[in-house]
């Protein structure tokens, strides 16, 4: 009780000056033990390498938080683009929800096949925001870009662009994410990119552009990688 | 076409399947269509402005090229493929040639990039016609919002295309009780009925799937259609099965435009069909035709043609509009 009576202060007496959202699930993305910054060299003493990331943008559908496995609320708007370009892309609006204990996080990465066969959409789900593939129609679930030394492709690239809403390729991931004990402040999901760099090898996998058992596996690396930040 | 005050019916024959687009997604207006029409005529939506849908998609060839046998302009895979006639789409489940789009709004962005990843492109798109003279206030009729999006681009776009409607040939007239076939044509009609139908369905002319009518590869082009879309070795040579109506103006044929003449199809299906382990359990060898039966299967296949619609002002370069820019 105390502490819902003391978040609903903080709320009214900020509302209406903050221009950052109130109540929101918040993600970070990390690497190196730090939040990402587009373009800026990370170095990893254990593989005596360094990354730097262009781009990261995925989606993250259908999130519903969960009190002993009974749903506690979904939110309303059902698919969110996340892209570090846009800082306010890394918050998940949730002021319109009441504040209830929860100790479970579900939701997708990626777009599921229903909406993939929709036709136009808007919004985050507008082609223009470049996650939709124009040779071959489907969303592009995850979309990953950068530079490594170690990375032999032309100019040390590297792109992922994971999707595909069809059998056997069928991209969407269910990320599931148990918290120690019961809370009512809202998550920080981080999503942490060392585990994932560990585990691939950019040497043998560093280009994917379209859906496949490949583009299947290494999206369901980048689910493992989130965690709930305590 | 009927219309209402906003609202836009699609006419079509009553012998007509329900279309497979869902309208209640994508509501037809007036403005919408012509807004759609518009853009598909202006080559406002390629890179240097040179390109427009119509340059490849042309409506006094039923929307398709005829000069060309493969179409030029856009990325590798695209450019290996005869541009197919657009007529009759809302009936379509999916489309190209390998089936790689699944919905008519998609459609559009394959030729509007002519990169294999659209990335900015479709913003500078937007932003083209935002800063046009003639764009914001058309988007703003139709949709009722000045801020152009890709989701109206496409909808927009779309919505030209299903008012295409083929459905005013021969074939349609005796359909309805209004003409009535040759005798020659009736031959060949019931020939067509026995060999054909299974594939090339009525009314319609194609059921819109997919199969492998036995045609030997192309080693110049190795286009092996849907399988190099699923991955999946029984799809190899699999193209869709496109719809007859319209012949005389959509030439040529099949997906690589490997025939310039109907006869030259014919003899395909009568000694041509390869041994190929895909190809479709309609169509294990070849089909017996003499070459009487050749000739009234072919004066069936000419009742598809459908004049009206070829000719119809109403699906083509919008004058006022463009002229006006
Ligand atoms: C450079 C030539 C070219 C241009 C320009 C072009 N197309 Fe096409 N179009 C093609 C080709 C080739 C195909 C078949 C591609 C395939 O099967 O892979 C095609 C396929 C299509 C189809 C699928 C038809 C079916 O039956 O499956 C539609 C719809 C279509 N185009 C609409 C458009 C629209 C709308 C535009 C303008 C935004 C456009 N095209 C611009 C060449 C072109
Ligand atoms: C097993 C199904 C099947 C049967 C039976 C069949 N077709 Fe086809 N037809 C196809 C497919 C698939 C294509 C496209 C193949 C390609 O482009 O690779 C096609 C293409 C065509 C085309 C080219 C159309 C265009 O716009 O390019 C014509 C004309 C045609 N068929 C006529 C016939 C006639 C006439 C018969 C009967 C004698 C027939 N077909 C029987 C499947 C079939």
């Amino acid at each position: 009780m105390k502490i819902i009576f003391f978040l609903s202060v903080l709320f009214l007496s900020t509302a209406g000056t903050a221009t950052l959202r109130e109540r929101h699930i918040q993600f970070d993305l990390i690497l190196n033990k730090e939040q990402i910054e587009l373009g800026k060299r990370y170095f990893s003493d254990k593989s005596k390498d360094s990354i730097s990331i262009d781009a990261i943008r995925f989606y993250i559908s259908d999130l519903e938080l969960f009190l002993d496995e009974k749903p506690v609320y979904s939110l309303d708007k059902k698919h969110h683009l996340i892209d570090l370009e846009y800082p306010e892309s890394l918050q998940l609006d949730c002021s319109n929800l009441p504040i209830k204990s929860y100790n479970k996080i579900k939701f997708n990465l990626g777009i599921d096949s229903t909406t993939n066969v929709s036709g136009a959409m808007g919004g985050d789900l507008d082609p223009s925001n470049g996650m939709y593939w124009a040779w071959q129609s489907g969303y592009i679930n995850f979309k990953l870009e950068g530079i490594s030394p170690s990375c032999p492709a032309r100019h040390n690239r590297f792109a992922f662009h994971l999707g595909g809403y069809q059998n056997p390729f069928y991209n969407m991931q269910k990320v599931e994410l148990l918290l120690t004990e019961t809370k009512t402040d809202l998550p920080k999901i981080n999503l942490d990119l060392d585990d994932f760099f560990n585990q691939i090898n950019l040497k043998e996998n560093h280009q994917i552009m379209s859906p496949s058992k490949q583009a299947v596996e290494i999206t369901a690396l980048l689910a493992n990688a989130f965690y709930i930040q305590i | 076409m009927a219309f209402s005050r906003d609202s836009f019916v699609l006419d079509y024959p009553e012998y007509f399947p329900e279309p497979e687009y869902d309208f209640s997604k994508n509501k037809l207006s007036k403005e919408k269509v012509e807004l759609g029409r518009a853009l598909f005529y202006d080559p406002i939506l390629s890179k240097d402005k040179s390109i427009s849908c119509s340059s490849c998609h042309s409506p006094y060839n039923a929307f398709a090229h005829t000069d060309h046998d493969l179409s030029h302009g856009i990325n590798d895979e695209i450019g290996t493929r005869n541009a197919p006639a657009l007529f009759n789409l809302a009936w379509q489940k999916s489309f190209n040639w390998d089936g790689a789009v699944n919905h008519l709004d998609m459609q559009a962005l394959a030729p509007i990039t002519d990169k294999r990843e659209m990335n900015e492109d479709l913003k500078n798109v937007i932003s083209k016609l935002q800063d046009s003279k003639i764009y914001p206030e058309l988007f703003y009729d139709a949709f009722k919002d000045s801020l152009i999006t890709g989701e109206h681009i496409l909808k927009a776009l779309a919505q030209f295309q299903l008012t295409l409607v083929s459905a005013h040939s021969k074939y349609d007239q005796v359909k309805k009780g209004k003409l009535e076939f040759s005798e020659q044509e009736q031959k060949g009609y019931k020939l067509f009925q026995k060999n054909c139908s299974s594939c090339h369905s009525e009314p319609l002319f194609s059921n819109y799937k997919f199969a492998n009518n036995g045609l030997p590869i192309d080693t110049t082009l190795n286009d092996f259609g849907k399988g190099m879309i699923s991955k999946q070795r029984t799809d190899s040579m699999v193209f869709k099965i496109p719809t007859l109506r319209n012949l005389s103006y959509t030439y040529p044929y099949m997906h690589d435009g490997r025939f310039r003449k109907l006869n030259q199809v014919l003899k395909h299906y009568s000694e041509g069909i390869s041994k190929s382990k895909n190809k479709s359990s309609n169509l294990k060898s070849n089909i017996e035709l003499s070459s009487n039966e050749k000739v009234d299967l072919i004066a069936f296949l000419l009742t598809l043609n459908d004049k009206e619609f070829v000719f119809d002002p109403k699906h083509q370069y919008p004058r006022e509009v463009l002229l006006s820019k």
